[in-house]
């Protein structure tokens, strides 16, 4: 009994002192959206390094998958259990939270030293609202389309330098009885893709960014013919046949599958999956990429590259700022950005950290073109308003299995934005 | 006059006995049901999304939003087509194979092995599910689009996730699958409570295996079928991860059900006060179809 009684006061002890223990350090949430197993290993590996640097403090990690993340930041702010540090994609999606006030200002932050020279002003500019910098850049991301060098040599074929040739390109590739292009829109976003980078070429910029923004006068939002002919072009994608049979059926996955399994000529692949080509039957027939051609003659931007920069965000509510920031800091600077891409194999937005010593040659011309581009077209579906970006959405998979045309599409989306900015 | 008096004590000492052992039970649905039921009903007043903590009250606009909304009609008829379905399926068809294995019409071994065949895919997660058949209905290269290749019904091949005709029937397709062997194995415990004397009889009367499935097995499940009906129709209104996990309601919100409408409005669209309203229409429509069940059952 007296044993008995000994272990039961030495376990309350421990128990009690445990709450004791836990608030000598400084618990900093950090959620994100990149549990694959070789981002996961980055970020493990550096939360441990920043904790041994720092053993006041406490990063406790959350990943979940791109899609979830949707739903649980949103879950998370209706909850009021906003994470010290969170991740966010650029453009409305992040200027949604800057808004509504739940973003801390980092403008004063990042004028000091540590920070000078480590981000492109193109990287940063798509975090801020208001001339504020409400986030942290810590990967950009563009689009290109990837063809198969063993198809275009056996066809004859050229990579296209203008609109015109890449048209000509696929109704050759149809001709000679190959799939032109492998397309999975199976989850809508993949047609915001395309459709994104239409809009910037058809439509002109400064149209578009009012549109987009809801600066627009009401009666005016969305009212550019450029918009109509933009989806009535990505409908004929479909109806001519260079995607793929069942595009709304199959995955972005399944399709880019299909294209390194030889069974597509090209695929509309993202830089930061440049890396999962490597040791694959494509990689053995050879691959090379090139961005969206320019249109000639059209009313938008041809120098526009479609793709953003990923970035952080710290709540406003948060105890702990300057550990928070800390954090940031040490997962950005140059050591770790390099670390991140040659364990990832994406492109950090750290100025010097993708080189031949950390990333493959491809990964590198990508970034280089990205970098002679004169900016970004951000991906349609963070940068709309939300109720505008669902109409697209829809439609991208409407206009391919025929039940929706370009003119009805814009009707609801200048519907859609009429009602948001009515909002506001 | 004193022994009425004492009769109406005694009766409220039981009563509160009886108050006293379910008030446990009864708080727990007041906090985690009923409460969060009135305050969705709150919550369909109003407009605010997840980002803002600013509320708007818009009164019954949420409630006209939704009459308008041509995706509602469209979800409203996609469940009801996955009741109308399911009923067939899992009431009509797992009866039938319940009656059919019960009826010692084949050998023990191959009874089993048809049970357990058919009652495997509803152990199964739906997720795990949904993707499986996912996979095999993928055009081109999906094993059933194969089998359509090469049985020679290739004018059949269809992207059936990818097309708006199709879409909600396949998933419909998949929810089949994986139930009916479930409900048949509920039917087979009921039918097995039918007393054997009954079919005794009719054998020896010279009724039919038809018949007698008409004359003693139906009327005998009868209270099954009709607890089976209930929760059939009150899974169909409140289905939600087959649809989400199979198509999220594309193409172009063609597969749309009330529960990934109400998801998509809170989770996607960031409208929480008109994703309650679809609760509480689903809350509503749920409740009539509780009370229809209870006044049958009443009837009975």
């Amino acid at each position: 009994m007296k044993h008995l009684l000994a272990v039961t006061a030495l376990a309350t002890g421990i128990l009690a002192s445990l709450p004791g223990l836990a608030q000598d350090k400084t618990v900093v949430s950090f959620l994100h959206k990149f549990p694959e197993p070789e981002n996961m290993a980055y970020f493990d590996a550096a939360v441990a390094e920043f904790e041994a640097a720092n053993p006041s403090i406490d990063i406790v990690m959350e990943a979940v998958a791109d899609e979830p993340y949707k739903d649980k930041i949103r879950v998370l702010m209706a909850s009021d259990q906003v994470p010290d540090i969170y991740f966010s994609w650029s453009g409305e999606f992040g200027r949604k939270f800057a808004r509504e006030g739940r973003t801390l200002d980092l403008t004063e932050a990042l004028k000091g030293p540590e920070w000078q020279g480590r981000f492109a002003a193109a990287s940063l500019e798509p975090f801020q609202f208001e001339g504020k910098q409400f986030g942290i850049p810590v990967n950009v991301d563009s689009k290109y389309m990837i063809y198969n060098k063993a198809i275009f040599e056996k066809h004859g074929l050229a990579v296209p330098t203008t609109f015109a040739e890449f048209i000509a390109l696929n109704d050759a590739l149809l001709a000679a009885g190959e799939v032109p292009i492998a397309y999975g829109n199976q989850a809508p976003w993949a047609a915001t893709h395309y459709i994104g980078d239409l809009f910037a070429k058809m439509v002109p910029d400064d149209v578009r960014q009012a549109d987009y923004q809801l600066l627009a006068p009401a009666d005016q939002l969305y009212t550019h013919p450029g918009y109509v002919e933009a989806l009535a072009l990505y409908k004929s994608f479909g109806d001519k046949g260079y995607f793929n049979n069942g595009a709304n059926a199959i995955s972005h996955q399944q399709a880019r599958g299909a294209f390194i399994a030889g069974r597509s000529a090209m695929v509309y692949l993202e830089l930061v999956e440049f890396y999962m080509l490597a040791d694959t039957p494509v990689a053995e027939q050879g691959w090379g990429f090139f961005p969206m051609p320019p249109m000639e003659g059209a009313a938008g931007r041809n120098d526009l590259l479609t793709g953003a920069p990923d970035g952080f965000l710290i709540s406003s509510k948060t105890e702990h700022p300057d550990e928070a920031l800390a954090f940031l800091n040490f997962i950005t600077s140059p050591e770790q950005a390099a670390k991140y891409v040659s364990t990832t194999g994406m492109t950090s937005a750290v100025i010097g950290s993708v080189t031949e010593a950390t990333t493959t040659p491809e990964t590198l011309a990508g970034l280089k073109a990205l970098e002679d581009a004169a900016g970004m077209a951000l991906w349609l579906d963070t940068d709309m308003d939300t109720a505008s970006a669902n109409v697209i959405l829809a439609a991208g998979q409407g206009l391919l299995s025929g039940d929706e045309t370009p003119e009805a599409v814009m009707e609801k989306v200048r519907a859609a934005a009429k009602e948001t900015l009515a909002q506001r | 006059m004193t022994d009425r008096s004492d009769h109406n004590r005694a009766t409220w000492r039981q009563s509160l006995q009886g108050w006293l052992w379910v008030a446990p039970a009864l708080l727990f649905l007041v906090i985690f049901v009923y409460g969060p039921a009135l305050t969705n009903i709150r919550f369909s007043m109003f407009s605010f999304s997840a980002m803002s903590l600013d509320w708007d009250f818009v009164g019954f606009d949420n409630y006209l939003r939704l009459w308008n909304d041509p995706k509602f009609m469209t979800a409203l008829t996609n469940n009801a087509i996955y009741a109308v379905i399911s009923v067939s399926c899992q009431v009509g068809i797992a009866l039938v194979l319940a009656a059919v294995l019960e009826a010692r019409i084949f050998p023990d071994f191959s009874a089993n092995l048809f049970r357990t065949a058919l009652f495997l895919p509803s152990i199964l997660p739906v997720v795990v599910v949904g993707l499986v058949w996912q996979l095999l209905l993928t055009p081109t290269t999906g094993l059933i689009d194969q089998i359509l290749w090469e049985t020679g019904l290739a004018s059949w091949s269809k992207a059936w996730l990818g097309e708006p005709d199709t879409a909600i029937f396949a998933v419909i397709f998949v929810s089949q699958w994986q139930w009916t062997g479930y409900i048949m194995a509920l039917f087979m415990v009921a039918i097995r409570a039918v007393p054997r004397d009954l079919y005794e009889a009719m054998e020896i009367d010279g009724a039919s295996g038809i018949q007698q499935f008409w004359h003693i097995t139906v009327p005998g499940v009868r209270e099954t079928i009709l607890i089976v009906t209930i929760i059939t129709i009150l899974g169909s209104l409140k289905v939600f991860d087959i649809v989400w996990v199979m198509t999220a309601g594309g193409p172009n919100h063609s597969s749309e059900v009330l529960g990934t409408m109400m998801y998509r409005a809170a989770f996607r669209d960031d409208m929480i006060g008109y994703s309650s309203t679809i609760a509480t229409v689903i809350f509503f429509i749920a409740l009539t179809i509780g009370l229809v069940q209870i006044k049958l059952q009443k009837d009975r």
